[in-house]
């Protein structure tokens, strides 16, 4: 596997959307951007989505069921005990079921996010430009390895012609 | 996308994104200041007296306040409320702002979520010392037991309250928590002690900055933002449902829940106010934190403080227009000119009259006399809290049964103990995290900036 990347690394959103421009006119395939914030012409332009919405949904929906189920299980079957003259099965039980449903969607949103980051406490990184975190952008583009000499050199020219601060090429 | 452009500059002195990671993260490499070493060790004392009064009421019973049967809530109850008003700012603003797409949130956010915890976490103590047993606490808990198995009364708003509160301090540390990972991940990659390098990379779970993270982290931030925005609201009611479901005449009221959602927003922007002046001043964050910010508060504050006093004019007004005596008899007589007037009109003083101040530029622009006016506003939310709770149990439907109540010296300790927790809370967050959002802030930069490099290209 040839993991080898070139990376164009700018020190402006605006060039550096002018840039993912250029490179995606002329069919050069980026493979990821580091920034310091988000970016959403970056996601714009490489297409990406996230169906983070979704799970959300679905932990909420699975949240009130179950809380439901649960109220109801304990007052009307497990120990049917009146309070006040209210019925077994109270119209007041809305209320934790919104505010445990809340609590469910929360904390599963929460993991989620980090299970699909594959992110926990401690993990290494090597940032490829230790800088995208503070005041710097990066462009990275995968050398495929049916790229040729010529291919690789468009890519450099371009990133040069759009104005970025440096390019390098790493492993 | 609806955006406006009325805030004009948000950060000022042509700051570059370089300017705004060294700007935060120096007070955090700088030599702890000497400021801090005192009122750490001021809190400290507080808390330690505050421990006291917590072991004297565990070691030998409630009877160390000054409840009695029917004054059954005191102080306890008094500062658990104006605590969790105070915890409503944090998600207020950085929810509210967010779904609300208003950019001026983002030098004063993390601030006010740090606030909400350590608030929310002072508020949780004292239902919990309430309890008198407080190693019967797990009780509250539905758990599988063997008395039948007998569960929790779930119509009971005491238990509705616990379930709110604990929902409420996790989905704000949460919130929290994840808002501060980028940041985390700068100073891991700006610093130059192992140390430091070592914690923040522990800290920042492995942050990269690509943009696929940022993108689940921005729909991450949106969706935890958008389900505790409903949180909010329903914490604080919940809370003045612990009132209103009651038949104590002052408490039996549907006024309730608008009224105390919107009393925590206001004291909770009071207490934003008070710190953020505190810490502009301390860290010479007068660039991040403008007078624009505060302007935009003190606004938000005066319109609070109007809707507050249509609240206390509603509950006055519907005491008479009910034609019910007992209500009638707690708000005019016990309330407006009884044994509380001086509560009463503390309360409609700070809250309502001084608030409208604001109104003039010339008090808003002055930073010392807003940082006054902040103080008195989380003063007179206490004193509604005390008028709500004291003076509807004293003199209720039986006059036989009437009671006066005054707090004993171990109330006082309890409260004072958790003013120590809050300040020792809000000191170690000045301490070891970034007080501003970074990344955040850099977000907003160029678009509202003055910065000549990015305007002239």
């Amino acid at each position: 596997m040839n993991n080898k990347t070139i990376i164009g690394i700018y020190e402006d959103e605006d060039v550096l959307l002018k840039a993912m421009d250029e490179l995606l006119e002329n069919d050069i395939k980026i493979n990821d951007v580091y920034s310091p914030i988000p970016l959403h012409g970056v996601f714009e332009k490489l297409n990406l989505t996230t169906r983070l919405p979704y799970a959300t949904f679905i932990y909420g929906v699975i949240g009130a069921i179950s809380v439901f189920a649960f109220l109801y299980w304990t007052s009307v079957v497990s120990y049917p005990l009146k309070f006040g003259g209210k019925p077994l099965n109270t119209l007041s039980f809305i209320i934790i079921i919104f505010v445990l449903t809340i609590f469910v969607g929360t904390l599963f949103t929460f993991l989620t996010y980090f299970i699909r980051e594959k992110m926990y406490p401690g993990k290494k990184v090597i940032l490829p430009v230790p800088r995208t975190t503070n005041d710097q952008f990066a462009i990275i583009i995968l050398i495929e390895h049916n790229m040729s000499a010529a291919d690789i050199k468009k890519v450099n020219v371009i990133l040069e012609k759009t104005g970025a601060v440096e390019i390098k090429e790493s492993e | 996308m609806y955006n406006t452009r009325v805030r004009g500059v948000l950060i000022h002195g042509n700051k570059t994104f370089t300017d705004v990671s060294r700007d935060i993260i120096k007070p955090m490499d700088d030599k702890t200041p000497l400021w801090w070493w005192i009122s750490a060790f001021i809190a400290s004392g507080a808390l330690f007296w505050g421990m006291w009064g917590f072991y004297n009421t565990i070691s030998t019973g409630i009877g160390e306040w000054g409840l009695n049967n029917n004054v059954a809530w005191g102080w306890a109850i008094i500062n658990f409320v104006w605590w969790i008003g105070i915890g409503h700012a944090g998600t207020a603003f950085s929810i509210f702002l967010l779904i609300l797409r208003q950019n001026w949130r983002t030098s004063i956010n993390r601030a006010a979520e740090a606030m909400t915890i350590f608030a929310v976490m002072a508020a949780g103590l004292f239902p919990l010392i309430h309890m008198g047993r407080i190693w019967d606490g797990f009780f509250i808990i539905p758990y599988w037991n063997t008395r039948g198995p007998l569960w929790d009364n779930f119509n009971s708003p005491l238990f509705w309250d616990v379930v709110a509160i604990s929902t409420y301090l996790m989905a704000s540390f949460v919130f929290w928590y994840i808002g501060m990972i980028p940041d985390f991940a700068t100073i891991r990659e700006r610093t130059a002690s192992k140390i430091k390098k070592k914690v923040y990379g522990v800290l920042s779970f492995g942050w990269i900055g690509n943009a696929r993270g940022w993108l689940r982290f921005e729909t991450a931030a949106l969706l935890l933002g958008g389900m505790a925005a409903p949180l909010v609201v329903s914490v604080h009611s919940i809370v003045s449902m612990d009132f209103a479901v009651s038949i104590v005449p002052g408490w039996h009221t549907t006024i309730f829940p608008p009224y105390f959602v919107i009393g925590a927003i206001f004291s909770g922007f009071g207490m934003v106010l008070t710190l953020m002046i505190v810490m502009r001043k301390l860290y010479k964050f007068k660039d991040y934190v403008t007078d624009g910010h505060l302007d935009a508060i003190t606004r938000i504050l005066t319109f609070i403080s109007l809707i507050m006093a249509t609240a206390y004019t509603t509950e006055l007004f519907m005491a008479w227009y009910s034609g019910n005596e007992y209500e009638m008899f707690t708000f005019m007589k016990n309330r407006v000119t009884g044994d509380y007037k001086f509560a009463f009109w503390t309360m409609i003083t700070c809250n309502a009259i001084i608030p409208q101040l604001f109104w003039f530029k010339k008090i808003r622009k002055n930073i010392t006399i807003v940082f006054i006016m902040s103080l008195f506003i989380n003063v007179g939310m206490w004193f509604e809290r005390y008028v709500i709770v004291v003076t509807s149990l004293s003199k209720d439907f039986l006059p036989a049964t009437w009671a006066t109540y005054q707090p004993t010296i171990t109330e006082i300790s309890i409260f004072v103990g958790t003013l120590g927790l809050f300040i020792l809370g809000v000191l170690s967050f000045f301490r070891f995290v970034p007080t501003i959002a970074i990344s955040e802030v850099k977000g907003v930069l160029k678009e509202t900036t003055t910065l000549k490099s990015f305007t002239d290209e």
